[in-house]
């Protein structure tokens, strides 16, 4: 077995209560690694089109990689996979907390959950005795997740559901500690199978080729991660609330549905805001990580909880009109104790406040207005009233209500507090993104309007290019698995201490947005070792990675889960954007809105997809992706 | 007309407000010549800032500080410091 795996994968069928190890596909595991691409591969290859999300044959995976475990910064992180409900293509979330860790120290890489149970089950697996345990979770059931993961104990790492998974919320996730897979709907598929939480331990030791060398090498990225301008220093102080003032300052902070990028009060979301005002404490929130990026605030009657990120400021923020942080935090609290995911739910929220604005639907909810909304979120997770309407998202209620051109997804998939009219590639990313409109997938927009050296984010100068490459790397990081936040390092130091008014800065930036079909041969180079994460995966697993081969495994694993969405119906039509982003401008000297059209063909053109999106035989040969 | 030159969340807790409202600059270079010396004897620290934070107007980048851009009524003058999120 290559190094870095444990070697096992876990069956389960709920149904029969039955459970089977079975050995890790090592020629899987060569080409797509672990996490979300082993994740895809098995998805792909034990389903048949055209199923049912929430029914017994949507198999759960949870998968590891080969880095978990291995105590490397911003390792504790697993990839669930599964067809969504929300969107019926390509389901895959990831998550940090403490699960990865757990599963891996049992000896297992990747678990498969199959079947339904009929009543509330949950499953513990002993890895060390090589046993797994159905147990009966009546009572658990209905509990939030902070209230079962307290009732499970500290002697195992859990991944659980609340309320809004046993309920099938179409965008409920799944909760280690306090973090959350929020996107896609897996909770509603865990809780469809009647699954209230999955619990692992054991004591194993993980395997590496070079151990000596990993932990040499270990001791000296975290003293670069220390010195790092983000990693060290902005993620570690202001928590992803950091970027707040950023992106309104750009006008692409979602405001009142998208109808706005920016909001007069935004800084009383910030970090900087949270620092000075409420701020009890920082924490990793996922196990080992030294960057530390959770806040911890106080919540009245709930006490010291998690804070909200930046995406849940954005979407139950400025999104709704409001700059409350009390409110977002308790909101916030509210949707990880319920297991909802916060960007889907501030979106449908803030659609269902503009269907009430045109008189479309009597929702009783209203911008800028907090009346109401903990009471709808609580409707939400347990399907009360209207609540029940929301809980299918905001495409459904779309089509139910009206408002399409106002109704905020790509694939069915709420879109991130990036409003790509101010971020070209960004928008292209969240277009093609296989499991919709999502940030996480890529986040080009680093690379245009939020990070140090940033490209004129609205002509069309590699806005088709970033995604690509960004895309790739993000697969390839989801199924080591790291902490996407991790790329946010491989920018240096000192390209953040370039003055923004200087020529070093001017210059630099020139040369970026002018270095066309060079960058992506420059990021697609096999020649050496050239960052922490192919570095790691070489003295881990004994194989050899650069750069060159982690954009080949992303390409191979985006381009698998392309055909999955292809087998299930979807089309190159849904490579889009919501109407208003397409149609409405939203900078002064805007006549309309985001390009796509002018920059779809070339995306796929680099794809090597045909114009309809379908990935040609010979790109699927070259990535050797079988179909 | 009126512009308003949004501040760092720093140079906001100097001042102790989030904005300016401006009367009558006709360029980025005299709104922000106009907002510094709100700051008064504070100008030294304005400008430590300042220097580190890039210039938006109406969310658009002024590539480098172009202190000859016009403005119009209503426009939004914003320093934008760069951050990562997620
Ligand atoms: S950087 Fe933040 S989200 Fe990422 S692993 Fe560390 S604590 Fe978790």
């Amino acid at each position: 077995m290559i190094k870095g795996f444990a070697g096992r994968v876990l069956e389960l069928d709920l149904g029969a209560r039955t459970f089977a190890f079975k050995p890790l596909d090592e020629a899987i595991a060569r080409l797509y690694l672990g996490g979300k691409g082993y994740g895809t591969r098995l998805l792909y290859d034990l389903t048949q089109p055209g199923i049912d999300p929430l029914g017994p044959e949507n198999p759960l995976i949870f998968a590891t990689g080969p880095l978990n475990g291995s105590l490397a910064p911003q390792s504790n992180r697993f990839a669930v996979v599964c067809k969504s409900p929300l969107t019926g293509g390509i389901g895959s979330s990831a998550c940090g907390g403490s699960f990865a860790f757990g599963l891996k120290k049992a000896g297992i890489d990747v678990v498969v959950v199959q079947g339904r149970s009929e009543l509330p089950v949950r499953v513990e697996i002993d890895g060390d005795a090589d046993a797994v345990r159905f147990l009966d979770a009546s009572e658990l059931w209905g509990l939030g997740t902070e209230a079962t993961q307290k009732a499970l104990g500290k002697g195992m790492h859990h991944a659980v559901i609340g309320p809004a998974g046993e309920n099938k919320v179409l965008y409920a996730g799944i909760v280690s500690d306090a973090r959350i897979a929020g996107r896609c709907g897996v909770g509603a598929v865990m809780g469809s199978k009647g699954l209230k939480a999955l619990s692992a331990q054991g004591t194993r030791k993980l395997e590496m080729e070079d151990e000596a060398g990993f932990k040499k090498y270990t001791q000296w990225v975290r003293q670069v991660f220390k010195g790092h301008p983000v990693l060290g220093e902005k993620l570690r102080r202001f928590g992803t609330l950091g970027i707040v003032n950023t992106t309104n300052g750009r006008n692409m902070l979602p405001t009142r549905n998208f109808q706005a990028g920016h909001h007069p009060d935004a800084m009383g979301l910030s970090g900087e805001y949270l620092e000075d005002h409420g701020l009890v404490g920082v924490r990793s929130s996922c196990l080992h990580c030294p960057v530390a990026c959770g806040r911890e605030v106080e919540v009245p009657g709930a006490g010291r909880v998690k804070g909200p990120e930046y995406e849940t400021a954005g979407m139950m923020g400025t999104n709704l009109g409001i700059t409350d942080l009390a409110l977002v935090n308790r909101w916030n609290w509210m949707a990880d104790d319920l297991g909802l995911d916060t960007i889907s739910l501030g979106v449908t929220l803030g659609f269902a406040m503009e269907l009430q604005e045109r008189g479309m639907l009597a929702t009783g909810l209203a911008f800028g207005n907090p009346e109401g909304v903990a009471e709808m979120i609580d409707a939400i997770a347990h399907r009360r009233g209207l609540g029940d309407e929301l809980a299918e998202g905001t495409r459904r209620m779309s089509r139910k209500f009206g408002g399409k051109e106002f109704a905020m997804h790509v694939k069915g998939l709420e879109l991130s507090a990036y409003d790509p009219r101010g971020s070209f590639a960004q928008g292209v990313e969240y277009a093609t993104t296989n499991r919709g409109g999502c940030h996480v997938q890529g986040a080009s927009m680093y690379f245009e309007s939020t990070g140090p050296l940033t490209i004129n984010p609205q002509n069309l100068k590699l806005k088709a290019e970033i995604p690509v490459v960004q895309q790739n790397l993000a697969c390839a990081v989801n199924s080591m698995v790291l902490c996407v936040f991790t790329t946010y390092g491989l920018v240096p130091r000192h390209v953040h201490a370039l003055k923004p008014g200087g020529w070093m800065h001017r210059l630099a930036r020139v040369l970026f947005e002018n270095s066309g079909p060079a960058y992506r041969l420059i990021m697609g180079a096999k020649l050496f070792q050239a960052t922490w994460l192919d570095t790691w995966l070489s003295r881990v697993t004994g194989m050899r990675f650069t750069p060159g081969h982690l954009q080949e495994i992303g390409a191979r694993i985006f381009n698998l889960e392309r055909m999955y969405n292809l087998r299930e119906g979807l089309t190159g039509a849904d490579d889009t954007l919501p109407d208003r982003i397409l149609n409405e401008p939203l900078f002064k000297h805007m006549t309309s809105g985001h390009p796509l059209a002018e920059l779809l063909p070339r995306y796929y053109e680099i794809r090597g997809w045909d114009a309809h999106g379908v990935p040609l035989p010979r790109t699927l040969k070259r990535l050797k992706v079988r179909v | 007309m009126t512009v308003t030159v949004e501040l760092t969340y720093d140079m906001a807790k100097l001042l102790g407000t989030r904005a300016i409202p401006l009367e009558g600059p006709r360029t980025v270079g005299e709104a922000l010549r106009a907002a510094r010396d709100r700051f008064g004897d504070q100008g030294a620290a304005y400008d430590r800032m300042a220097e580190v934070a890039a210039v938006a107007v109406n969310g658009v980048l002024v590539a480098h500080r172009r202190e000859g851009v016009r403005l119009a009524d209503g426009d939004r003058v914003t320093f934008v410091k760069t951050a990562a999120g997620g």
